[in-house]
């Protein structure tokens, strides 16, 4: 199936899923999900579980007591809403690690070119936040006083702008170079 | 203050869904001759940046999450039109790759934080900036977390009254408006402190580097 196909799928499925309110079919469909996603499923899982967890547990547990209270609480709520947030987290993830995501949206090659750029930025962003934490444990073998923390923060702050920036416009200026910009 | 997955009904995100492919098309239009060699790299730095503000939440006990948006950098560097455009990229980058926020979220947080929170920050710098431009800026950030904070808060609200069955058990989320939007609204008033020191900050050394126009 095309990119845009799996896109269509992906896009339906998360629509039925909010159109059903059994919890019996929701965990059936997170079932049949889980088998489809071959060998990633676990590691799939794992990354969904842990996106939730916290607004989860949050939603849930001022529901029990926010219902308990006003003596409405019912079990079955609690288990429909977490079963349909866990089945579409899962299917987004899903479906990101399986399409190239940006290909998939493919709505205006401007935007295209926008978002590829920004994911390089990310990527840049993580390896500096990355070198600047390791660099920072190394010089800290006691643990750090919260102005020596703020200095890091504020140093790896103005590096992260800089370096990307430095690399954007690399980038930029090759696409130019190449005839990216011309109308 | 992203909506996660899963809590909005479908009568609430499909119109939604119609109203953001509308804005989303005038965003575009024309976004070729506004985008260039010196926009583009500034756009992707800024934009990056946002995504990585918007990662750093904490979850919120009316359903949502309290974090920095970003929003009023791009807005105030590029225009409402570009800064919504971007920020509909950071929601669904944040959506599809770490489960923040959501594809059925999507529309109401894009035109909360990324419209909404857009306007309102040039609205308030364009208002303000003769009076005292750095002022004028941090009330720009403020605002521009505070607005869709309170839509947000809606929206969430509203869920329980759409969405029920027959016994009035909610079906999406389940607290209404007495309870999400004080406890939405609250936390987000704080984060706008934040939000509007963090833009100074950051705006002023963009100034220094010649970013900002």
């Amino acid at each position: 199936m095309s990119a845009r196909g799996w896109l269509l799928a992906y896009l339906a499925a998360v629509v039925a899923a909010t159109l059903i309110h059994e919890p019996l079919v929701l965990a059936t469909a997170l079932a049949l999900a889980l088998s489809a996603a071959g060998r990633d499923r676990w590691r799939l899982l794992r990354r969904t579980l842990v996106a939730i967890l916290a607004f989860n547990i949050t939603v849930s547990l001022g529901y029990v007591v926010v219902a308990v209270w006003r003596g409405d609480f019912s079990a079955g709520y609690l288990l429909l809403v977490n079963l349909r947030v866990l089945l579409l987290v899962f299917l987004g993830m899903w479906f990101a690690a399986r399409i190239d995501v940006v290909a998939a949206l493919g709505v205006s090659p401007t935007l295209t070119l926008v978002a590829t750029l920004t994911l390089g930025q990310l990527r840049a962003f993580e390896r500096i936040v990355s070198d600047f934490t390791l660099a920072f444990a190394s010089r800290n073998p006691a643990p750090p006083r919260t102005l020596d923390r703020a200095h890091h923060a504020a140093a790896q702050g103005i590096a992260l702008m800089d370096k990307t920036m430095a690399a954007a416009t690399e980038s930029a200026m090759a696409m130019k170079s190449r005839g990216a910009f011309d109308a | 203050m992203h909506i996660p997955d899963g809590f909005l009904s479908p009568q609430t995100y499909l119109p939604a869904y119609a109203v953001a492919a509308g804005a989303w098309t005038w965003a575009a239009r024309g976004l070729r001759d506004r985008l260039d060699e010196t926009t583009v790299p500034r756009l992707a730095m800024l934009t990056a940046l946002a995504y990585g503000l918007g990662l750093v939440m904490v979850p919120v006990p009316g359903g949502t999450s309290g974090h920095m948006l970003g929003i009023a950098l791009l807005a105030l560097t590029f225009g409402v039109r570009l800064a919504f455009l971007a920020y509909s990229l950071v929601l669904l980058l944040q959506a599809l790759l770490f489960g923040a926020g959501g594809i059925t979220a999507l529309p109401i947080n894009a035109l909360a934080m990324g419209l909404v929170g857009a306007t309102a920050a040039a609205a308030a710098k364009g208002l303000l900036a003769r009076i005292n431009e750095m002022a004028a800026i941090a009330v720009a950030a403020w605002l521009s977390v505070v607005l869709p904070a309170a839509i947000v808060a809606l929206v969430l609200g509203i869920q329980p009254a759409i969405a029920h069955q027959p016994d009035g058990t909610p079906l999406f989320f389940p607290f209404g408006i007495d309870i999400t939007l004080p406890a939405v609204l609250i936390p987000h008033l704080i984060i706008g402190i934040g939000e509007a020191a963090l833009t100074v900050v950051i705006w002023r050394y963009a100034n220094s580097r010649g970013w900002c126009k």
